[in-house]
């Protein structure tokens, strides 16, 4: 009996095997496990986001999607190993914007993010909000930018690490608003929040998940976006500031020149993805949200990026 | 105080539930296996597979989920040992200390008893930290806010006086080498602004030289090389009758007593400066030991006693490394990250709040790792026969075979293929200091620790914002003090090492 249930599971695997393959066949796309190189360390937010993602993906891709992290060189080791694999839709790079956009405006590169990659999907974004300590004397960002106008360098804010996801909002919003602060980088969110606790810092930039588990030790001047978790604080529009700021998009690139209809593949998947329930449930335990943005959609936001990226280097390298 | 005793019993009936505890324990053990296994691989980290594992967390109840991902952490940091000890393969920097003798011990047919010595010592040493922890969270909580920039650059400076006071060998030999460490951790790109330098030009030396091909190429290659050299005749002792060696006496464990209790109290102390904690504390630990020992010079030729002081200090930290974490809701590095991760996922959002909201929680946790340690020893015992086993493999196998794991688990971490050249450029320096008597710990340890101190460093000159020296007087009355006693420590232990030095060669007979 038993071993007539085991045959008959293993039968059912089987012919599920074959359907799948057959619908597969018609373009033959995807036929081996796709790779999915992650520029970044094992551990991170980034890492985690990957996993929940490779553990989904194969359910409509119909292979398995293997993560594979090459760090280093803040991003650019895996990012070449990327731009030199071959443009046939089996290695996806799973980066971000400042790595996609900015970083070109900062060093030198061996490669060209730009003509080198083309946006499969941008599977959500982070957005940061301003803080404070609670019993800091700074009860709006008005009020801090004030003090820092009259107080050039005054203003001390940590951030995560040069050119990072919490150091470029901070810098578009004081150099849009004219302030001069003084930075320091500390080795990621942690540490940097840390120095806000701990006094040595005046501001930082934080994720409203984790700014929500600081209850009412810490205020937040502003955010992004409409943050309801947080009490729907100030955004940095509604103080006037123009174009994107502070969002951290996780995104998924193809080399460029990959087959249009590999691509087309790719994208409905990621798309697919966004509705799944298991996704979302797994996505939302990590503190995310699963605000999907479409390849050719984000293709767009890309070329204002670099432009607003390059202007905000310039200033900020140029004394 | 009152309501933190509440929280702990209730945490405590969480725990021993009995309709749940049976699976907890059963996770855990499987964790502890797990943990063990990848920590005791090369290129296999306990990051890696929590990482992997932590979706798994997500669909598990909270006692079952955490102290799963507990027992891979602290089975983790244990399998690391194991081939630091054996083939004197660290890896992690906070194994290399226990390769100062582990592996001579292994070659004298006693690498049983060092497995055994690095168990006991290790759940000594994180046993009591825990118990630490549990009991004063909320003090540990304040010191850990106390310690920025400028409190850790003069702390870390202060270790690397101390273990370098206190090292083997020549003093100016060990600045040497010192000093290629600290410039081989220089190449790439700088801490601060993130600018690249001493790459050469070369693309692939951007990203800096990895951690674990630099220290397997450094202890384990060149320690084959040495061995092909004299054809083997010391990789592992010819001739040992009973190659798996004997069992740890008690008296002998009795004997490191003190030891394991100076190293338990460095290491919950270190514990509290988060990241680099594990490696300070085993060098400082294992330092420590050595100087208040009668024989310092039996220290790195095979002394029991400094596996022991290595492997508690190290261990030690674990306890207190999760306070910032548990109470601020900051990890101190990217295993706590994950740990962070799968709290938030069971609905635990560690933070100020967290105490006050689901204290009963963070207590059932903390006294989950309490029987993490209990169930590790049983476990741990279990197990070493088999590891203890591989010495039993025949030295043809064996060395083409630690080289293949070493290649192999090298590449795995990061799929670099430039780690492979730096693998074996780290095993041919290695070599040829070692055979002029250069000893190659101070590389290791420069290496880790310099980019820290200039992280620290750096911080601390923009906090100062130029008045470094107002800002250490007058804001910085903790770094003050530590900076007055650094030249303090210095002499007192140079003079200590050196008339310990001259006595040991006066009594020694002349080789």
């Amino acid at each position: 009996m038993r071993r007539t249930f085991m045959k008959s599971v293993a039968l059912g695997a089987l012919m599920l095997g074959v359907g799948v393959s057959s619908a597969l066949a018609q373009d033959n796309f995807p036929n081996k496990p796709i790779t999915m190189i992650l520029p970044l360390g094992a551990g991170g937010s980034h890492d985690l986001n990957a996993r929940v993602l490779t553990s989904i993906l194969p359910q409509y891709l119909g292979q398995a999607v293997i993560v594979k992290l090459v760090p280093g060189a803040s991003g650019q080791t895996g990012t070449a190993a990327a731009a030199s694999a071959p443009a046939d839709g089996y290695t996806l790079l799973f980066t971000h914007n400042f790595y996609d956009q900015l970083q070109q405006h900062v060093k030198e590169l061996p490669y060209k993010t730009t003509e080198d990659f083309v946006t499969v999907a941008r599977t959500n974004s982070a957005r940061m909000c301003a803080i404070v300590r609670s019993d800091s004397q700074f009860k709006s960002l008005q009020s801090l930018f004030e003090f820092g106008k009259q107080n050039p360098g005054k203003v001390e804010l940590s951030h995560s690490g040069q050119w990072g996801a919490t150091m470029v909002p901070a810098a578009q919003l004081f150099n849009w608003a004219k302030v001069q602060v003084n930075m320091t980088p500390y080795r990621g969110g942690g540490p940097s929040l840390r120095a806000l606790l701990a006094g040595d810092a005046d501001v930082t930039f934080q994720f409203p998940s984790t700014i929500l588990g600081q209850g009412d030790k810490v205020r937040t001047l502003g955010c992004v976006l409409d943050e309801p978790t947080l009490g729907s604080p100030p955004t940095f529009a509604s103080l006037g500031y123009p174009g994107e700021i502070g969002e951290m998009h996780r995104i998924v690139m193809a080399p460029r020149g990959i087959p249009a209809d590999r691509l087309a593949k790719l994208r409905e998947a990621f798309v697919a993805l966004q509705e799944d329930k298991t996704y979302q449930r797994l996505i939302s335990r990590l503190g995310e949200d699963s605000n999907l943005m479409s390849g050719d959609d984000y293709e767009k936001v890309r070329v204002e990026q670099s432009k607003d990226y390059k202007a905000l280097v310039e200033s900020m390298t140029s004394g | 105080m009152e309501e933190l005793f509440g929280s702990l019993v209730q945490g405590a009936g969480i725990l021993f539930n009995p309709d749940t505890f049976l699976l907890t324990v059963l996770y855990m053990i499987g964790g502890l296996l797990l943990g063990m296994f990848v920590g005791a691989l090369p290129g296999l980290t306990t990051l890696t597979a929590m990482a992997i594992l932590l979706p798994i967390v997500f669909f598990l109840p909270p006692i079952f989920g955490i102290p799963f991902l507990l027992g891979i952490y602290k089975g983790g940091i244990y399998g690391g040992s194991v081939p630091a000890i054996l083939v004197s393969m660290p890896g992690t920097g906070a194994a290399v200390a226990t390769t100062f003798d582990g592996p001579a011990l292994t070659r004298q047919g006693k690498g049983r008893k060092a497995l055994e010595m690095a168990l006991f010592s290790s759940v000594a040493g994180d046993f009591t930290s825990d118990l630490v922890t549990i009991f004063a969270i909320v003090p540990i909580a304040l010191i850990a806010l106390a310690i920025g920039p400028p409190e850790l650059a003069a702390v870390l400076f202060l270790s690397l006086i101390v273990i370098s006071a206190t090292g083997s060998g020549a003093f100016v030999k060990g600045l040497l080498v010192m000093g290629i460490g600290l410039f081989v951790a220089m190449i790439g790109q700088d801490p601060i602004g993130a600018l690249a330098r001493f790459d050469f030009g070369i693309f692939e030396l951007r990203s800096g030289i990895g951690l674990l091909p630099m220290l397997i190429g450094l202890f384990a290659l060149s320690e084959l090389l040495l061995s092909i050299e004299k054809r083997a005749a010391t990789y592992i002792k010819a001739g040992a009758k009973a190659l798996e060696g004997e069992r740890l006496k008690w008296s002998e464990f009795k004997a490191s007593g003190r030891t394991i209790a100076r190293s338990t109290v460095i290491g919950t102390s270190i514990g509290m400066i988060p990241g680099v904690g594990q490696v300070v504390a085993a060098f400082v630990g294992y330092a420590a030991a050595k100087n208040a020992s009668k024989h310092p010079e039996r220290y790195g030729k095979g002394e029991l006693d400094g596996v022991a002081a290595a492997e508690a200090a190290n261990n030690a930290v674990n306890g207190p490394t999760l306070v910032p974490m548990l109470t601020f809701g900051i990890p101190g590095d990217n295993i706590t990250a994950i740990l962070l991760g799968a709290f938030v996922a069971v609905g635990m959002r560690p933070g100020p709040e967290l105490m006050v909201e689901q204290g009963p929680q963070v207590f059932a946790i903390l006294l989950a790792m309490l029987l993490a340690n209990v169930l590790f020893v049983i476990v741990g015992y279990l197990t070493i026969p088999a590891f203890a086993r591989v010495v039993r493999i025949p030295k043809s196998i064996l060395m083409p075979l630690t080289i293949m794991f070493a290649f192999a688990g090298v590449f795995a971490v990061r799929n670099n293929p430039t780690d492979l050249y730096i693998l074996g450029a780290f095993g041919v320096i290695g070599y040829v200091l070692r055979k002029f008597r250069f000893d190659v710990a101070p590389l290791a340890m420069a290496f880790i620790l310099g980019p820290e101190i200039e992280r620290a460093v750096g911080q601390t000159l923009s906090l100062s914002r130029g008045d470094l020296f107002g800002y250490i007087a007058f804001e910085r009355p903790i770094t003050l003090v530590i900076i007055i006693l650094t030249p303090v420590i210095a002499w007192y232990l140079w003079r200590r090492s050196s008339k310990l030095q001259r006595e040991a060669s006066a009594l020694a007979p002349p080789e």
